[in-house]
């Protein structure tokens, strides 16, 4: 599993996971991630079209959201189908602080997460203990429900009242971004820090307590309860933490494209977003990378063939039931298979442990 | 206070139709422990394949029938051919899988079938009735009464039919009773078929009286949904009156101004009491449990 | 030492349990019967995945059912169960220590503690290996390793036996032998292997259709006729 090559802790016997690992081999493997990361986030944006930028700022964005969807499934067995719909409660949230309030971005940033989390918390909570069926079902109707009130009610762009919108469309206005991040090359260099941050703190749950209690939970609530594990609070925690994590994205995306249409967040994007969560990887910080690149940049791609994008659909369908059937750990797991594969061939050369 | 009664007619037809799905999603999802995410999609391709031969001018008899019989035919396939890969996987994936089934169909719907405003109509739409000062036309009838028969005639199947029995024994315990030397492949198959037919029907009767339109056909299965849990995913009767209050709940709200864009939410609204009312007593379930 | 008051379970029409009442009050406790004959509920219900509909359970005075059922184990009620819960992508070590998380220790006496439960379960020198590479022996190890870390005070075990060669069995004797002088604790032991309760239990309970056939020196109850009824009436060689 994918897991292990993060926690490469086998380093001190019984030094695993009791404190925060900074070992050597966890700052190797956080340097690896990291400066590939720095170098596209300098080098990238000068080289694409205003088009592509917008495609991979989208990606990062929903490489976000993917991530909460991939601790809920990957860490504890849960299927959040709202990831998309909650990501739409973030941006308007944000959409609506950032209209009404004099508050700076992150501020607004940090207000659309923190509402959201609470508002996935309250629709997952019934849910949460009764069987992962019943959490599934819950969720999309959430979505569909989502769905129904955000095209009825449409996002804020500068209205006063409750709801936000302004009654001529001359007068709608756009999210502000910040300050620091006006154009859209600083924008897409904005958005992969703060996703990589999202990216850190989940990171930070998986190796400390949490990490662990979740891991018991997903073996069995029994094991769990019988480790002292208090299941509830263990969900709802995760639940929370994916809640927050879509809707910091929704305000990412809110400032990326400045104004939301209500008619963009149907039920299937969530569904969608989870399918290629699964297919793109759930053990790992690549996986939601992977799925935010399909989730945004290969439907790009086929516009920009002349493609219809309803064929997405059909090579996504498939590509969720190959996945469940014979890859479980997803593209990541695989490309982790050959990353492993290929580090073992460099190390042999006499690489340092 | 408006006059309800039309809508509360609609409503009963709609969510007749609503039941039904449910009926169908229930005794396959007992029967084999899949709960069909695709279910509705199915549903869907099947009603625009009635719709394409409706426009070649074929006798409307044969269109539907066609149509019903792809949707059995897609039933039975995903049965056959990709659920016996997931058979030994918790009931979650098994969903999660016929996720992936809806999304196949609903790209293929789409892209073959574009986009454009289609109508399905039934003869019967217009020949009515005047019951209780309301109009009901007879399509809205047939809805009613014929969900009501399927569901009385799907209830004396599982207890007094022997393949109905099997059924019910897989529902229970599936490793018992392929110990017992029942033929499990064979047993689900058959409710793979019966769910599709009943798929088929459903997609035909909500095209009708709701919209042909592969996207709202294929989350039609949210309100389906939203049934068999008022039925507890057991009960074939609690999943009818959960369709019939669901239905009804959205059509009486249609006369109401403030309301009346967000009543496609009743089917969440209804789920989301009936979950809030079952978890009141937790139960402890082991890994891989259902 | 558990006092078991009037216990009674029922669950869709079936009474797993009723009216069980038996002090056990040894250091090394087993429980047999046959199938279905209510163990495992009783085990369940010490740990609180089962709720009794009447009846009271007191372990070391304390109120066992009182107690919601992830703070039991924080208090010292530990178990094995019959299929093995070992976490695949956790390492033995981390499968181990996550029974400590909710206690204060210091980095070195956690250490320490996972250590020396490690050492007595067999698995010292394991510690990086996870789950998912481990066979069926050493998981069971693991298991009881979990069960004993830190400070237990009651350690239930459900059929640790099942499926072990002769030579892993006497290991395992080992082991529950050696767990009240390490521990202090108490050891509640079910199992079908009536040679391992022979060998490591000083008294015994036999449960039949829910409740208490006999109670007593382990000795004496094996060679109870009604015991012997009990197991052959269901066609079972005792």
């Amino acid at each position: 599993m994918t897991s292990r090559s993060l926690n490469s802790d086998s380093t001190t016997q019984g030094e695993s996971m009791t404190r925060w690992p900074v070992t050597v081999a966890s700052l190797r493997s956080m340097a690896g991630v990291a400066i590939p990361l720095i170098l596209v986030a300098i080098i990238l944006p000068g080289l694409l079209s205003a088009f592509w930028l917008r495609a991979l700022t989208s990606s990062a964005i929903f490489a976000l959201a993917a991530a909460g969807v991939a601790l809920l499934y990957g860490r504890l067995g849960l299927v959040s189908l709202a990831q998309v719909a909650l990501l739409g409660v973030g941006a308007w949230v944000a959409l609506r602080l950032s209209h009404g309030t004099d508050l700076p971005f992150e501020l607004v940033l940090l207000g659309g997460g923190i509402v959201t989390g609470l508002v996935g918390l309250i629709v997952g909570l019934p849910a949460l203990r009764m069987r992962g069926l019943y959490l599934a079902l819950i969720t999309l109707m959430a979505a569909g429900g989502f769905q129904v009130i955000v095209g009825g009610t449409g996002f804020p762009d500068g209205g006063s009242g409750f709801l936000g919108r302004v009654t001529s469309a001359s007068a709608r206005l756009l999210m502000e971004r910040p300050f620091v991040a006006q154009s859209d090359e600083a924008y897409f260099r904005y958005v992969l820090v703060v996703v990589a941050a999202g990216f850190l703190l989940v990171e930070i749950h998986r190796r400390t307590r949490p990490g662990r209690a979740w891991a018991l939970i997903r073996k069995s609530e029994a094991c769990a309860l019988s480790a002292g594990v208090n299941v509830t609070l263990y969900q709802t925690w995760a639940f929370t933490l994916a809640g927050f994590l879509a809707g910091i994205a929704g305000g990412l995306l809110a400032g990326s494209v400045g104004q939301l249409d209500g008619r963009n967040f149907p039920a299937s994007s969530s569904i969608l977003l989870f399918a290629l969560t699964v297919v793109g990887g759930v053990y790992s910080w690549l996986g939601p990378a992977i799925t935010g690149l399909l989730y945004r940049a290969f439907p790009s791609l086929l516009i920009a063939w002349n493609i219809d994008g309803n064929l997405a659909f059909i090579v996504f369908g498939a590509a969720l039931l190959h996945a469940l059937i014979t890859a479980p750990a997803g593209i990541a797991g695989q490309l982790g298979d050959v990353g492993r594969w290929l580090s073992s061939r460099i190390g042999r050369r006499g690489g340092t442990r | 206070m408006p006059n309800l009664s039309p809508f509360f007619v609609t409503g009963l037809a709609v969510g007749a139709i609503y039941a039904l799905s449910g009926v169908g999603l229930v005794v396959l999802y007992r029967a084999s422990g899949v709960l069909n995410f695709a279910y509705g999609a199915i549903g869907a391709v099947g009603a625009l394949l009635a719709w394409q031969l409706l426009q070649y001018e074929l006798p409307e008899t044969l269109a539907w029938l066609a149509g019903i019989g792809l949707a059995t035919l897609l039933s039975l396939g995903y049965g056959r051919m990709v659920a016996p890969h997931l058979a030994y996987r918790d009931t979650v994936v098994k969903a999660v899988a016929t996720l992936g089934f809806a999304l196949v169909l609903l790209g293929f719907s789409r892209w073959y079938w574009s986009d454009d405003p289609r109508q399905f109509a039934i003869p019967t739409d217009t020949i009515g009735v005047s019951m209780l000062g309301v109009r009901v036309t007879v399509t809205r009838m047939i809805a009613f009464s014929m969900t009501l028969l399927i569901t009385i005639g799907v209830a004396l199947f599982l207890t007094r039919t022997r393949l109905g029995l099997l059924m019910r024994a897989l529902a229970n315990n599936r490793d018992l009773s392929a110990l017992l030397g029942i033929q499990v492949l064979q047993v689900e198959t058959w409710a793979w078929f019966i769910s599709g037919v009943l798929a088929g029907i459903s997609g035909l009767m909500l095209s009708d009286l709701v919209r042909l339109d592969a996207i709202v056909l294929t989350f039609m299965v949210i309100p389906a949904m939203a049934a068999a849990v008022v039925g507890r995913l057991r009960s074939l009767w609690g999943t009818m009156i959960g369709g019939l209050l669901i239905g009804v709940l959205e059509a009486v709200a249609t006369p109401f101004q403030v309301i009346s864009p967000y009543r496609s939410v009743a089917p969440f609204v209804v789920a989301i009491i009936v979950i809030l009312w079952l978890q009141r007593r937790r139960v402890i379930t082991f890994a891989g449990g259902t | 030492m558990i006092n078991i008051d009037n216990l009674a379970v029922e669950f869709g029409g079936v009474r797993p349990i009723h009216n069980l009442t038996v002090d056990l009050t040894d250091t090394i406790v087993g429980v047999v019967g046959p199938n279905g004959a209510g163990k495992t509920t009783l085990l369940n219900v010490f740990s609180g995945f089962v709720i009794p509909v009447s009846g009271s359970v007191k372990a070391f005075g304390q109120d066992l059912l009182a107690m919601p059922a992830h703070r039991r184990a924080q208090w010292g009620l530990r178990r094995t169960f019959q299929t093995e819960q070992v976490v695949e992508d956790l390492s033995v070590w981390d499968n181990v220590v996550v029974m400590l998380d909710t206690v204060r220790l210091s980095g070195r006496e956690r250490r320490e503690q996972v250590q020396a439960a490690l050492n007595l379960a067999g698995l010292a020198g394991s510690e990086a290996r996870f789950g998912q590479d481990l066979n069926a022996y050493e998981r069971r190890r693991v298991e009881i390793a979990r069960a004993i870390v830190g400070q237990p005070r009651i350690v239930l075990m459900d059929e640790p036996g099942a499926g072990l060669s002769q030579a892993e069995s006497e290991e395992l004797q080992a082991i529950i032998k050696a767990i009240p002088d390490h521990y202090n604790a108490m050891v509640v032991l079910i199992d079908h292997d009536v040679s391992l309760i022979a060998a490591t239990c000083t008294s015994t309970a036999v449960l039949d259709f829910g409740s208490l056939i006999t109670h007593g020196p382990t000795g004496e109850v094996l060679r109870d006729e009604r015991v012997k009824a009990a197991y052959l009436g269901k066609g079972e060689v005792l």
